[in-house]
């Protein structure tokens, strides 16, 4: 047989197994990417930012080695408080590893967190300037965080992490709407419950942002007395906001009875519903309180000059105070 | 050829093929190639110290680092397989003309078919050894660090009076970042992937000139290899994007003539935690199976007409 034969036959043979095997090779990517198997292809921006060389290994089948790697010079970013780069960084990781938590995680924090924070303290800008931007890194680590759980709806950890962003007393003033934040926050807690693997801490934080809706108070109440049912579940934060609840529902109900039901005594009753008058930061609901407390106090001989609702309120430290000079 | 006499044909071919494998495979570990694994050790174990500051709540605690230790170690099994199945291969041709071991094998009543395939068993047999000593490695390493975890969490949980509930949730994320099923059909995936590379390295080497153009031409085939399954969407769904008729010409090209080796990674998602069903296994395991037959067949079928 002459080489031209030869070769001739060589090229039909390998164009016709390749026809033989394109549709069997497409059926099986087409299932693995149903399966979320395969990640998606790399965005061009990425390849271009990682650079030819980690483009060429990323490409040649090493992906999450060079997320990595990435992760490792998103840490230097980090030190050197390079907020722009961290972020940019963060994109290209989670591109690369589309379904790690973890970098999703650690991409948020860094903006919402570890930014706003530097933001706050930061004295070179102008007031305003600061503001403008501890809004914006909170807002940015929303939006990361969001777009990490539209590709890992079934990671609790995400919708979780969500829920914790948008309750904190130090970033819900980010957006405009609290109610609208919190029953965000209190969607995304429920969310994660849905999954069947958060821990228990994730129904209660639902219930803590759903009793700061206005409006939402008859579902916050129903979420706290199933919970309730449960002793596991019965911390203090709870109970307190349980007993809020009830009063909301029944104003005119015998409420020290109803605070000795839920706390054990008129004692820790007091010691709970005090405490809970101090957390203004939270913007927690104090239906019933005041008058509550006036009737322990009352019941349990407390001076006035003892009396919590005689003590200065803690002072207001947020967004308002942080960003006047 | 009566049935007794065909299957003695059948054996001493088989016994032929096994005979050339194993004298590969001794002349490549006789090229020292097993000093990679200090590298490897030395990789795995490193990928231990990675421990970044934690980010999510104190359940997931210490997960990030049994990523890191899949992450480098599977990246370091692709990395050292398919540079091995690669320059085995292209060594092994050249050099038994070289040495001149060639001219004596095929005196002999040798089929070059036995002695290609040979040579291919050999070199996947050391990718094969090399692939399961690193996986014992990383096991190893993965098994004691996420123990450690466990216990770190177990003792947290202890300490905040978690639930059973609670506890086997976070016991179940932590096993599933720890040696898994799935890890091992990744690094047999990693396997496969080699071996395709090995067996297209075989038929490049038996037209090729030298090591260096056999083992170059290999490198480029594996990373276009990756864009393969591009090509072919660009060919199937070319009358949607209204690309002319040269770019689908040669999309159509690229998907016939290369590996699609897009499917293999599915190893990314195992790092990243999830299961890898035996179906999916088994379905790659045939993908490689059909390119290295094919591949061995077409090396044979420019081998068999080669003069030296």
């Amino acid at each position: 047989m002459k080489a031209w034969q030869r070769n001739g036959i060589l090229t039909v043979a390998l164009l016709a197994f390749g026809a033989a095997r394109m549709p069997y090779e497409a059926g099986v990517a087409k299932d693995l990417r149903a399966a979320n198997l395969i990640p998606e292809k790399l965005e061009i921006g990425t390849i271009d930012k990682i650079g030819q060389t980690s483009s060429a290994v990323a490409l040649g089948g090493l992906r999450t080695l060079v997320a990595t790697f990435m992760n490792l010079r998103a840490f230097s970013f980090f030190e050197e408080q390079k907020w722009d780069d961290v972020a940019d960084t963060y994109n290209m990781i989670v591109d690369l590893a589309p379904h790690t938590g973890y970098y999703w995680d650690a991409g948020y924090s860094h903006s919402a967190y570890n930014a706003a924070s530097y933001y706050i303290n930061n004295s070179d800008l102008p007031p305003l300037r600061r503001k403008q931007a501890w809004r914006s890194s909170i807002i940015r680590g929303r939006e990361f965080l969001e777009k990490g759980i539209r590709n890992n709806p079934n990671n609790w950890n995400l919708w979780a992490s969500l829920g914790f962003l948008l309750s904190d007393s130090n970033k819900y003033k980010a957006f405009r709407d609290p109610d609208k934040t919190f029953a965000e926050a209190a969607e995304a807690y429920r969310r994660a419950g849905e999954t069947g693997r958060a821990l228990d801490y994730v129904q209660r934080s639902e219930f803590y942002s759903l009793a700061r809706v206005r409006g939402r108070e008859k579902d916050a109440l129903d979420l706290g007395r199933k919970l309730y049912a449960d002793h596991r579940n019965r911390v203090p934060t709870l109970l307190t906001l349980l007993f809020v609840l009830e009063a909301w529902a029944d104003p005119a109900m015998d409420k020290v009875a109803k605070a000795v039901e839920i706390f054990g005594t008129p004692e820790k009753a007091y010691e709970a519903l005090s405490a809970h008058l101090q957390r203004t930061r939270e913007r927690f609901p104090v239906h019933g309180v005041h008058e509550t407390i006036q009737s322990l106090e009352k019941l349990l001989k407390i001076s006035a000059d003892k009396s919590i609702l005689n003590q200065p309120p803690p002072a207001d430290i947020g967004p308002e105070t942080w960003f006047t000079k | 050829m009566t049935r007794a006499t065909a299957i003695t044909y059948r054996a001493s071919h088989v016994s032929r093929i096994l005979v050339i494998a194993r004298h590969a495979f001794t002349q490549l570990v006789r090229m020292k190639v097993f000093y990679f694994l200090a590298v490897f050790a030395v990789i795995a174990i490193g990928s231990n110290f990675f421990d970044l500051p934690q980010h999510e709540g104190p359940e997931s605690m210490g997960i990030n680092v049994l990523h890191s230790i899949k992450s480098w170690s599977l990246g370091a099994m692709t990395l050292f397989s398919v540079v091995l199945s690669i320059v085995a291969t292209a060594l092994l041709l050249p050099k038994d003309v070289e040495d001149r071991t060639l001219y004596t094998i095929l005196a002999k009543p040798v089929p070059r078919f036995d002695y290609l395939a040979g040579k291919l068993l050999g070199v996947l047999l050391l990718v094969f050894v090399s692939l399961v000593l690193m996986d014992i490695l990383m096991i190893g390493v993965l098994q004691i660090r996420t123990s450690m975890v466990m216990a770190q969490q177990l003792e947290m949980a202890k300490a905040l009076e978690w639930t059973p509930k609670d506890i086997e949730s976070v016991k179940l994320d932590v096993l599933a970042q720890g040696p898994t099923w799935s890890l091992q059909g990744a690094v047999f995936a990693v396997f496969l992937r080699a071996s395709i590379m090995a067996s297209l390295a075989l038929l490049i080497s038996t037209f090729s000139t030298s090591t260096l153009f056999t083992t170059i031409i290999s490198f480029l085939i594996y990373f276009i290899a990756h864009f393969q399954a591009d090509a072919r969407s660009v060919f199937l769904h070319s009358g949607e994007a209204g690309e002319g008729k040269l770019a689908r010409m040669v999309s159509l090209l690229i998907s016939l003539v290369l590996p699609d080796f897009q499917n293999f990674n599915v190893i990314d998602a195992v790092i990243e935690g999830q299961t890898m069903p035996l179906l999916i296994l088994g379905k790659l395991t045939l993908i490689g199976a059909y390119y290295a037959v094919f591949f061995t067949i077409a090396s044979w079928f420019i081998f068999a007409e080669k003069e030296f």
